[in-house]
């Protein structure tokens, strides 16, 4: 999809060197290698839960309960692997089908009754948290026994070898290249304005040095975190299915004017399932990392997550109201929102003024929208 | 005696459109005055005007309450020279009770507090003087219709408004509370309210209007005193307008050719336009339908009957109200449930109808309200086009091949003529014309074998409608049947082989090409009350 505004594409990154200048300028330790990765992996959990609350938005619903249900899940894979014994892969594969049960529940629910999505998500996001904590006892749940070295720890603990993440780095680049190439001569021969050949290189130019600078950046501490493998997977995911599927058309259109959707023909009831059946997947993968990340499935893991990829989503120029966003601004929007929290963690600002921040973020964020949403 | 409201040359133009042109019309103290006219003749702008919706400044001419210029800036001001206008869509809070709505925003105080004693003392008295037999602390929404009118009117008298505007007020009401109503007003005009009466329903105005005028076209083309006014001589005026070579026929080599109007043997529309299309076999059929709007509520459609051949356009014609769009859309499965009858498509029984099932089985349809129920306005054109069509451009493992895409919306953007920068605009920027041939681009893309298309020329220019119509040629051409609803009546009759006028949710007749006339049309439309006199 088209960028929104101008103003808001320039508006953002600046806002980002912004807010990293401040950090870097208050703790030079922002900037060093160990915070950067640190960084990463926040922002990959962020990212992917974002990811999902962003096809739940372009449909124009909402999603409240994605924070404790990202606990949840963490924590039921972390109590299977902890209390009961089980191995990582088998732990993780069942809490996942959990997630996709839950979510395919609430998406039911929703279009059937005709329930406002607010109302059961809302809903959902207490009924979860209660869970959660039953399912924890209320205590902390390591999500590996002992030393052991399972793959759930391994989620945001592992790194690729250097030479292995640039090579990867050289991979994904090259593919790049050769998709964009190939889309060009697509659009020359059907007679579609292409990018001046300097502009493409230039273009193609950045991104492959974008690629390569964060690897570097990652192999300048412990390298590239698998974590943020799972956020592209994700990302490349996302953006193949709502910009090369019908399914991703169809969120678009039913964001955008859902009567002329059911006119239309969409099976609008279907789509919009369809779409939190797959935000239930990224609760999932999101509940891993962010529960492996902390090491431990704890009381107060996911909590207000939901808010932070719903800001992401509308920093990154996704309209509340649907039919409106794409994911390279989603994923911006996380990365600001990372920073923000990685920062002020790093400051040591007090969980209250954190609050506030995040609060003041969102409001921001939303007030921007509306703003940008009228003209 | 100086009229209570008159106004001289006023003329109200929207972009592209004139809707009122050098209009007179005066009201005089205590006269029911009607004001008749075919859809779209410029009833509701002239009203709109009245109660300062249209503010002063936004029109030409004058206005003149009591003999003296006004420029009412809103409708606050019109409510304070004593105007008050009903419209069809009541502004009853539905939760209230009827003492709450009748005071709404001005009830009786005891200081701070609401006088609930009073309010009710004083809903009660009104009610009584009405002879309206409701409980002052009764819900609206408990009420019926007709009820509610009287409670919007009510409200009215009690603001001391001298001049009632009443919108088709009798559009929605069952008959015997249509009696009731029109005894109403002719108390009122006693007590010396003036009273403007819009209605299509000319039994009605003859029953009881002091004088009636007819606009067409958006001008006042005459005022009558009903005692010199017969119904024929009204629905005269009411037309009044020859058939112009706008209509463009398919001649046998299956072209698409403009004709014109002065061949002085034939009048155009009584040749057969589409021969050879009442042998095939119908492609959709409808027996005995009923369609309520939701289970348990009485029928808005009922008894209606019809087929439709391959080659053949069935046009629909009627009042506001009288069930046009909703048989469209309840046969697309977009409105209603069906009570009784039969719809078979292609000769199939279709029974459970769908839009995403009647897409699959041909059946498409253009709706008259594009913006809303036609077009996603923040997409591209491109994006709007295939929407309806992705299926077809789906390659394994379900992903969209844009090539195909593109290259068949191409087509359909370049054979529709569609003036825009490109696919890639956004369909929001089109003006109306071009917005109308993506709604069409849509569902033809669908490959449709029935095409019912919903005033598939309201709010378009000329140059985009004549398009339109050779839209519908070249699909009849290609064998596709087309249902058209038009409130345009000489548009109906320039493209239909057959004509059905629906009355209240019935079939008011039904007439083949040759027998085409807009009297019998209109007559037809309203009625047979209308039609006896």
């Amino acid at each position: 999809m088209k960028p929104r505004v101008p103003l808001q594409n320039l508006a953002m990154p600046l806002a980002l060197l912004g807010i990293a200048a401040f950090f870097a300028l208050q703790e030079s330790a922002f900037l060093g290698p160990r915070n950067l990765t640190q960084l990463i992996v926040e922002f990959s959990i962020t990212g992917t839960l974002a990811l999902g609350m962003f096809m739940i938005l372009l449909t124009g619903q909402i999603d409240l309960s994605v924070g404790s249900g990202v606990g949840l899940i963490g924590g039921l894979a972390a109590v299977l692997v902890f209390h009961l014994g089980w191995p990582a892969p088998a732990a993780l594969l069942t809490a996942l089908a959990a997630a996709v049960v839950l979510w395919t529940l609430m998406g039911t629910l929703i279009v059937r009754q005709r329930i406002p999505s607010f109302i059961i998500t809302l809903g959902g996001l207490l009924i979860f948290k209660g869970l959660f904590w039953l399912v924890i006892q209320n205590s902390t749940v390591p999500v590996a026994r002992g030393d052991q070295e399972n793959l759930y720890a391994l989620l945001t603990t592992y790194y690729l070898p250097a030479g292995v993440g640039l090579g990867l780095a050289g991979v994904v680049a090259a593919a790049l290249v050769v998709l964009a190439w190939r889309s060009r001569g697509a659009r020359a021969g059907a007679g579609l304005p292409v990018r001046s050949v300097g502009r493409e290189v230039a273009v193609q130019l950045a991104t492959t040095a974008g690629i390569v600078g964060l690897v570097l950046v990652c192999n300048a501490s412990r390298g590239v975190p698998l974590s943020l493998l799972v956020l592209s997977a994700t990302a490349a995911g996302v953006y193949f299915l709502t910009q090369h599927t019908p399914f991703g058309r169809y969120l678009y259109a039913i964001g955008g004017n859902e009567e002329a959707a059911v006119l239309s023909g969409i099976a609008v009831n279907r789509v919009l399932v369809g779409a939190y059946v797959l935000m239930g997947v990224t609760v999932a993968l999101t509940g891993f990392m962010t529960t492996a990340y902390s090491g431990a499935s704890t009381t107060t893991v996911g909590d207000l997550m939901e808010l932070d990829a719903i800001a992401a989503c509308v920093i990154g120029g996704t309209a509340l109201r649907g039919g409106r966003g794409s994911v390279a601004g989603v994923i911006f929007g996380a990365l600001i929102m990372a920073t923000l929290l990685n920062g002020m963690t790093l400051l040591a600002v007090s969980p209250e003024i954190k609050f506030v921040a995040r609060g003041v973020v969102l409001t921001l964020a939303v007030w921007m929208d509306v703003k940008l949403g009228r003209k | 005696m100086t009229p209570l409201l008159e106004t001289r040359r006023l003329t109200k133009r929207f972009p592209g459109v004139t809707a009122l042109r050098d209009v007179a019309f005066d009201l005089r103290p205590g006269e029911i005055h009607a004001v008749c006219g075919e859809n779209g003749a410029g009833k509701s702008t002239l009203i709109k005007l009245l109660a300062g919706i249209h503010p002063h400044g936004s029109y030409e001419g004058e206005l003149l309450v009591d003999g003296r210029p006004a420029a009412f800036g809103s409708v606050r001001d019109a409510e304070a020279a004593g105007i008050a206008v009903i419209t069809q869509e009541f502004a009853l809070i539905e939760e209230l009770s009827v003492a709450e709505n009748l005071f709404l925003g001005r009830p009786p105080r005891r200081g701070f507090r609401i006088d609930w004693l009073e309010l009710h003392r004083r809903a009660a008295a009104l009610l009584a003087e009405f002879d309206l037999a409701v409980a002052p602390e009764a819900p609206v929404h408990t009420l019926g219709i007709g009820q509610k009118q009287l409670i919007e009117i009510m409200r009215a008298t009690d603001k001391h408004s001298r001049v009632l505007v009443l919108d088709e007020p009798t559009a929605a009401l069952p008959a015997h509370e249509v009696g009731i109503l029109l005894d109403h007003l002719r108390r009122l005009r006693a007590q010396g309210t003036a009273c403007i009466y819009i209605s299509h329903k000319l039994d009605e105005v003859f029953a009881l209007a002091d004088r009636i005028t007819v606009l067409r076209d958006g001008a006042s083309v005459v005022t009558l005193d009903r005692a010199a006014a017969t119904i024929p001589a009204v629905i005269r005026f009411m037309v009044g307008r020859e058939i112009t070579d706008m209509y463009p026929r398919r001649q046998d080599t299956g072209r698409v050719a403009r004709e014109s109007a002065s061949d002085p043997d034939q009048r155009p529309e009584d040749r057969p336009l589409h021969p050879g299309a009442t042998q095939a076999k119908p492609l959709l059929e409808v027996r005995a339908l009923e369609v309520t709007r939701a289970r348990g509520e009485s029928a808005l459609l009922r008894d209606v009957s019809f087929a439709v051949r391959p080659g053949e356009v069935l046009g629909f014609g009627g009042l506001m109200g009288a069930g046009r769009t909703e048989l469209l859309m309840h046969l697309f499965g977009g409105w209603g449930v069906r009570t009784r009858g039969e719809v078979r498509l292609r000769g199939e029984p279709y029974a459970d109808p769908t839009p995403r099932r009647s897409i699959e089985r041909g059946l498409v349809l253009a709706s008259e309200d594009r913006r809303r129920y036609g077009l996603v306005l923040d997409q591209s054109v491109g994006f709007n086009l295939s929407l309806s069509s992705l299926g077809r451009f789906t390659r394994p493992p379900g992903r969209i091949d844009g090539q195909a895409e593109h290259a068949c919306n191409q087509r359909f953007f370049t054979s529709l003529g569609i003036k825009a920068p490109g696919q890639a605009a956004r369909v929001g920027g089109l003006s109306g014309g071009n917005q109308q041939k993506v709604v069409l681009g849509k569902a033809l893309m669908t490959g449709p074998a029935v095409v019912m298309l919903d005033e598939p020329t309201r709010g378009i220019d000329v140059g985009a409608k004549l398009e339109v119509y050779e839209l519908i040629n070249r699909l009849t051409a290609d064998g596709c049947a087309v249902l058209l609803v038009s409130s345009e009546l000489p548009e109906l009759i320039g493209l239909s082989d057959r004509i059905i006028m629906l009355a209240a949710g019935r079939i008011g007749g039904e007439f083949e090409r040759g027998e085409f006339t807009q009297e019998k049309l209109l007559a037809a439309a309203m009625g047979r009350a209308a039609l006896e006199k």
